[in-house]
């Protein structure tokens, strides 16, 4: 189908500088755990958004100096001519399919650790990081700012040098240079402090030399937040956001707008249970549209609507469509829009698990709609494109159509297996996405700070882009309202058999705490209930309720979440030392701390439940078992374990004879039934199985390549060569 | 009991989809085969009544249509059809309602069934008429949009319910053998494992043309109830009649336009 | 030019709108090229309608009197056959309903007329000139009935403007057949139906919110409008997505495909998402704040003005 014409605007070409933008898709710097040490996963993770579509690709961060050192979490570094020669196979990649590659040059001050480095940060006052625990800055004198604002040139250069074609000087979520700017890190009396054009001028020197340097060759980014969402103690883009866009727009080809910082980046990378679509524009669309600047600008959201981003160019918000998760979710989002399969655009669902990789420090980026997303290069997975199985003869039979089912079921018929049979016991596909996405509470009124309660609802996303590719694909059957026995799965006549039933939460209480079940813990009672009772409303719930949340992931909060939501009074209790440890990584804890403040829950860290009588649960804290506590409660909710639902599997497996006899090849097992995981884990394990079906041992994962320094490489020489360079900047 | 279920093998239009250049049709590669939702649903309630019969039964599928449709076919004879005929010649293509029905009737004859289940409609065309055409041309008693059935075989009548407009429901007594047209709703269809599906192919599925059931060229060609002139893109106005005024007014309008449309 | 038979449909004693469209049409055909307008009513009483059929231009009532209380198939079918027979008609109108449906292709088939059901534009061309939809109404199919001396037409409801009923001062007959014994079936009641389960699919008329809605505690107000326009409530994506609302109401592509009589949007701006699940609707009614939004590209009416207003005011109009 062709692109329907509303959508023309978004593939016209856009100057920026010297360079042509050829559309209006532009993927944001963003972190995916490759930096420049991880070249392959970075040239390909990028490359693949280029094939599909995408004008520009950016690097995450990236340092221009070992006094910018992030470790553990992983940002790129372009320290050396070793960085460039790594950091050159992206651009190599993206040049490959007329997409320009960007570099966001990064220098962090105080929200730098150095760990690795063990260099000192330097910054505008000597006030230690609200981010990071007790890292404090030198206070820069004027060679200090000569010598930071030379490293900028000096990257700048490197990256010129690798191909980069658009160069940012990093000024958002609070890093060096906006240190600068607000006078919330901006202590400062002298020509660099006080006044608004004194806090503006580091960054404005900055840009002007690494234009000076690069300028003629490169388009030059800068990316601001233009409010810091403080109030009057930092930047509000009605006053110096707004100001500072027309003091430095002459340097500029590009402005990258955000808003708020790195300690709640959640503001910007904002989860789908407080924003919606395009939730930044009270801050960012007023520049552009309020004719602040004549250069491009592009700024993100969350934006996977073409609708939604028709608009956004035509009300003078962006001139550009920017984008990090909708990018990761579907890296072929441009090319569907131009081929008018809108249906087939995998939607981001906003869950922040790509985010809470990084924010671990370390792993690759992972992506719940996208299970190839960081598998690129090392698994050589492509979202779009799926090699026929060699066993596609084959019959299957994939019992349960659960996230790791619905991904298995689909990506098997893809890769053309002759028949596959996706049997669910329920009356429709998704399995336990079907009642986790009515989790939460949406009222839909009240402010938390800036975003609004929405519950998980587009969590449910995951469902209907599945159900989508389902319904086209010829060879693969759906079959609901059907509850398989192990004796009609050995006669449904498939040669291979996948078990892909899910899980159920421990009705006694079991926990990973204790390791055993809570005394008088039993959700067969009327007024103890597990999650997913909760959400079916099939008991009546009393007044006072008690959460025990022993996961440390969304279950328990967002069970709180409804249920306060609802009017009732709610106690959450964890062992742990914080309530749903994991929503910090995905950037949901402040909003979630926000939200369960204002709705009253009470929260009892540190606590365990010894046992649980009606009327009341004995607790205790952990660090002193002696210390306890009685909590009196009309009804329980146990959010404690979760046990696979494996009997169909067991009793597959039980009898190889029969197996035989009835032609079954192979039985595996996958996703929560298998071991009960986050969603993100469990359409992977689905997926993995579904592109390994031809492998010698499916049940068992191909090798990944390893990116990583063989002993006795000839990258010896490389260590030289980066040696003498470090020396020759400092 | 012997049951006969007439089944269509449906085309389904791609969102993006091309006509034939003389407008007589849409290219067939833009269209999506599959077995008519309704007929699921006959299909269905003769396997039940077979299975419910003393004696047991045969269910016999038939379809007008080209070699695509054996596909429709064999998905019938996976979930528990005994035999499947399919009817075409050159001449089946373009038919119409009454031109197929007259086909089925050719071939309903040879079966003699106690009863004849039909879709109400096919979801592609959407006549409504192959059915009752059928009945017409065999002379049996008919019911159409039925949901519910309870076939008493000793007294050789069957009580249905008939659905009509509005949520109401009409329960009748029809004399057998008739032909019902079934509505979607009226069962839950079963589906086939794998296994059928692979036993489905060792069923009888003949294959005729109309002449080997006995129907001349010129009688099929007699039968045809009407001739498409062409097909073309319907004609949507130049966007929507834009209502103005103060709120009130619009919302006073917007009441009298639901009422006219809805009366 | 031959004459024009109309069958009104008349159930539980009542005359059906769709007769009075079907009035429009063959009037419409009249008008322009002569012939003589019949209408026959086949009912227990048929005279009890003549006042409400006696409208201008009808040139003749044929009052047949059936031996069955209510609607029959075969009855019909033998009375409209003996019709035809005797009256010799160019032109046969039926109502696509489910008692014409019951019928009317038993008659065409027994007959050899021509024949078209689900009729949606009519036009004479040395004889009737049919549209019907095709591929879900993508598309119109034209057809001619070359070669046939009667044929018969199942118009669908709602494509011509009714005319208004009588009285004016047709003439009528009382035909008598020869129905008894024609019965196959026999009546035994009719059973009103409460479905209590919510298929949007089936609704005819559905008011469907969308994003304009904001505030999940604004539902139960669209919800109770919506009952009181005797509507039923659908959504758009956003609410689903939001968990406002269950799947089962959401209209597009990854919800319901819905058909109804009348879709009243409210907040809708219409993704092509949206917009696939809706746009055969028989009549689309719009509302929205933004003019250029691509639901007024398929809605019949359109209103730019803030849903909330509109809400207010037919909540007034209500009262």
């Amino acid at each position: 189908m062709p692109r329907d014409p509303k959508y023309d605007i978004l593939f016209e070409p856009i100057q920026l500088g010297p360079k042509t933008l050829k559309n209006r898709f532009y993927q944001v710097p963003h972190c995916i755990g490759a930096g420049s040490e991880r070249p392959g996963f970075q040239a390909y993770h990028r490359g693949i958004k280029a094939e599909g579509g995408w004008g520009a690709c950016c690097t995450e961060y990236c340092s221009i100096h070992p006094e910018s050192d992030d470790t553990s979490r992983v940002s790129a570094r372009i320290w050396d001519e070793g960085d460039v020669r790594n950091l050159a196979a992206m651009c190599d990649r993206l040049h490959e399919f007329g997409a320009l590659a960007g570099i966001e040059l990064w220098y962090g001050g105080p929200h730098a650790p150095c760990m690795e480095s063990r260099a000192t940060p330097r910054g505008p006052s000597q006030i230690a990081s609200d981010f990071e625990l007790n890292i404090f800055p030198r206070y820069m004198d004027r060679d200090d700012i000569e010598t930071v604002q030379q490293m900028y040139v000096d990257a700048a250069l490197r990256a010129r040098d690798a191909g980069f074609d658009i160069i940012y000087v990093y000024g958002a979520h609070a890093y060096l240079p906006f240190q600068f700017l607000s006078p919330f890190y901006n202590r400062r009396t002298d020509e660099y402090g006080g006044s608004f054009e004194n806090r503006a001028r580091f960054w404005r020197e900055s840009l002007y030399k690494v234009r000076e340097a690069v300028g003629d060759d490169c388009a030059i980014a800068s990316r601001f937040a233009v409010d810091h969402l403080l109030g009057p103690a930092s930047i509000q883009v009605g006053e110096d956001g707004i100001r500072f866009v027309e003091h430095c727009n002459d340097l500029v080809d590009l402005w990258d707008f955000t808003v708020g910082d790195i300690a709640e980046w959640g503001q910007n990378a904002g989860p789908s249970r407080f924003f919606e679509e395009n939730h930044e524009k009270p801050f960012t669309g007023q520049v552009k549209a309020g004719n602040h600047t004549d250069k491009a600008v592009v700024g993100v959201g969350r934006i996977t609507n073409p609708d939604t981003m028709v608009a956004i160019i035509n009300s003078g918000q962006y001139d550009i469509i920017g984008a990090a998760r909708p990018s990761i979710s579907d890296p072929f989002l441009p090319q569907k829009i131009d081929e008018g399969r809108l249906e087939d655009i995998r939607e981001c669902i906003g869950c922040n698990q790509c985010i809470s990789r990084w924010e671990i420090g370390g792993p690759p980026m992972v992506c719940t709609q996208n299970a190839t997303a960081g598998e690129e290069y090392r698994r050589g997975w492509h979202p779009e494109k799926f090699h026929p199985a060699t066993n596609r003869d084959k019959g299957v039979l994939v019992v349960g159509a659960g996230p790791a089912g619905m991904e298995c079921a689909m990506v098997l018929g893809k890769r053309e297996m002759s028949a596959v049979h996706l049997v669910e016991g329920a009356k429709e596909i998704g399995g336990s996405v079907n009642w986790i996405s009515k989790l939460g509470h949406s009222d839909g009124k009240e402010n938390l700070f800036r975003g609004t309660a929405r519950g998980l609802g587009e969590w449910s996303r995951i469902v209907n882009y599945r159900q989508i590719q389902l319904d086209k694909l010829g060879n693969v059957e759906v079959h609901l309202n059907s509850r398989l026995s192990a004796e009609e799965v050995l006669d449904y006549g498939a040669e291979i058999v996948i078990v892909a039933t899910g899980c159920h939460y421990a009705t006694d209480g079991l926990n990973a705490a204790t390791h055993a079940p809570i005394p008088g813990a039993d959700t067969a009672l009327d007024w103890q209930l597990t999650p997913d009772q909760v959400v079916a409303g099939v008991k009546q719930i009393g007044k006072r309720v008690l959460v025990l949340e022993n996961e440390g992931y969304f279950m328990g909060a967002s069970v709180a979440q409804k249920l306060a939501g609802a009017g009732h009074e709610v106690q959450l209790v964890t062992q742990a030392g914080d309530i749903a440890g994991y929503m910090e990584y995905t950037l949901e804890a402040p909003m979630l701390h926000r939200d369960l403040h204002r709705l009253g829950v009470g929260i009892h860290t540190y606590t365990m439940l010894e046992r649980i009588e009606p009327g009341v649960c004995h607790a205790y804290n952990v660090w002193n078992p002696a210390h306890k506590e009685q909590l009196e409660v009309d009804t329980v909710v146990l959010c404690t374990a979760r046990l696979s639902d494996d009997e169909l599997y067991r009793e597959l497996k039980s009898d190889p004879a029969r197996l035989a006899q009835e032609g079954i090849e192979a039985v595996y097992v996958i996703g929560d039934a298998s071991a009960p995981r986050m969603i993100v884990d469990s359409v992977f394990d689905g997926h993995r199985l579904a592109r390994e079906i031809d492998s010698p041992h499916p049940e068992m994962p191909l090798p990944f390549i390893r990116e990583r320094r063989l002993w006795g490489d000839t990258t010896n020489e490389d260590y030289r060569t980066q040696l003498l360079n470090t020396v020759d900047v400092a | 009991m012997k049951i006969v279920v007439p089944v269509k093998q449906v085309a389904a239009l791609d969102d993006d989809f091309e006509l034939l250049d003389d407008g007589s049709g849409v290219d067939p590669d833009f269209l999506e085969r599959d077995l008519n939702e309704w007929d699921a649903f006959s299909l269905e309630a003769a396997l039940q009544l077979r299975e419910a019969a003393e004696g047991g039964g045969e269910v016999v599928v038939l379809t007008v249509g080209d070699e695509g449709s054996e596909e429709a076919l064999l998905g019938c004879l996976a979930r528990g059809a005994d035999r499947a005929l399919r009817v075409w010649s050159d001449e089946c293509r373009d038919a119409d309602p009454l031109a197929v029905a007259r086909v089925l009737a050719a071939a309903a004859e040879r079966e003699e069934p106690d009863l004849v289940l039909c879709g109400v409609q096919s979801s592609d065309a959407v006549n409504g008429a192959t059915g009752v055409a059928l009945a017409g041309y065999l002379e049996l008693p008919h019911v159409a949009v039925v949901k519910q059935i309870e076939y008493v075989a000793a007294e050789s009548t069957a009580t249905v319910k008939r659905e009509l407009e509005g949520g109401l429901v009409e329960v009748l007594r029809v004399r057998t053998p008739a032909l019902l047209t079934i509505q979607t709703g009226i069962n839950e269809p079963r589906y086939a494992n794998l296994r059928a599906i692979k036993q489905a192919r060792e069923k009888p599925l003949e294959v005729s043309t109309p002449e080997q059931i006995g129907l001349k060229a010129e009688a099929l060609a007699a039968a045809a109830g009407s001739r498409r002139r062409r097909l073309r893109p319907p004609e949507r106005g130049a966007g929507a009649e834009m209502l103005a005024g103060s709120p009130a007014d619009v919302a006073t309008r917007i009441v009298e336009i639901v009422r006219e449309r809805m009366a | 030019m031959s004459d024009v038979l109309v069958v009104a449909e008349t159930r539980r004693g009542e005359l059906r709108e769709v007769s009075l469209e079907l009035l429009a049409a063959a009037l419409g055909v009249k008008n322009a090229f002569g012939g003589r307008l019949l209408v026959a009513v086949l009912d227990h009483q048929p005279e009890r309608f003549v006042p409400a059929l006696s409208v201008d231009g009808v040139d003749e009532l044929l009052l047949v009197s059936t031996p069955t209380e209510h609607f029959e198939a075969h009855v019909s079918q033998r009375a409209l056959e003996e019709l035809i027979e005797a009256e010799r008609p160019g032109l046969v109108l039926l109502g696509h309903t489910i008692d014409s449906l019951g019928y009317g292709p038993a008659v065409a088939a027994h007959r050899g007329l021509g024949f078209a059901s689900d009729v949606t534009s009519l036009a004479w061309e040395d004889g009737p000139l049919a549209g019907r939809g095709a591929y879900g109404d993508k598309l119109v199919a034209e057809l001619e009935f070359p070669g046939k001396d009667c044929t018969l037409l199942l118009v669908r409801q709602g494509t011509f403007e009714p005319v208004s009923a009588g009285p004016g001062s047709a003439p009528n007959r009382t035909v008598e057949l020869a129905l008894d014994g024609v019965a196959a079936t026999e009546h035994m009641s009719f059973e009103e139906v409460q479905d209590s389960g919510v298929d949007i699919t089936k609704a005819p008329f559905l008011v469907s919110i969308g994003r304009g809605v904001e505030d999940r505690d604004e539902i139960p107000r669209f919800e109770a409008l919506a009952e009181r326009l005797g509507a039923t409530l659908s959504v758009s994506r956003p609410l689903v997505d939001a968990g406002w609302m269950p799947n089962a109401r959401q209209v597009g592509q990854s919800g319901k495909t819905v058909k109804p009589r009348v879709y009243l949007a409210l907040g809708i701006s219409g993704a092509v998402q949206h917009l696939a699940g809706m746009r055969t609707a028989e009549t689309i009614i719009a509302v929205n704040t933004d003019p250029e939004a691509p639901i007024f590209g398929v809605a019949h009416y359109g209103v730019v003005a803030d849903l909330f207003e509109i809400a207010d005011e037919l909540e007034q109009v209500l009262d």
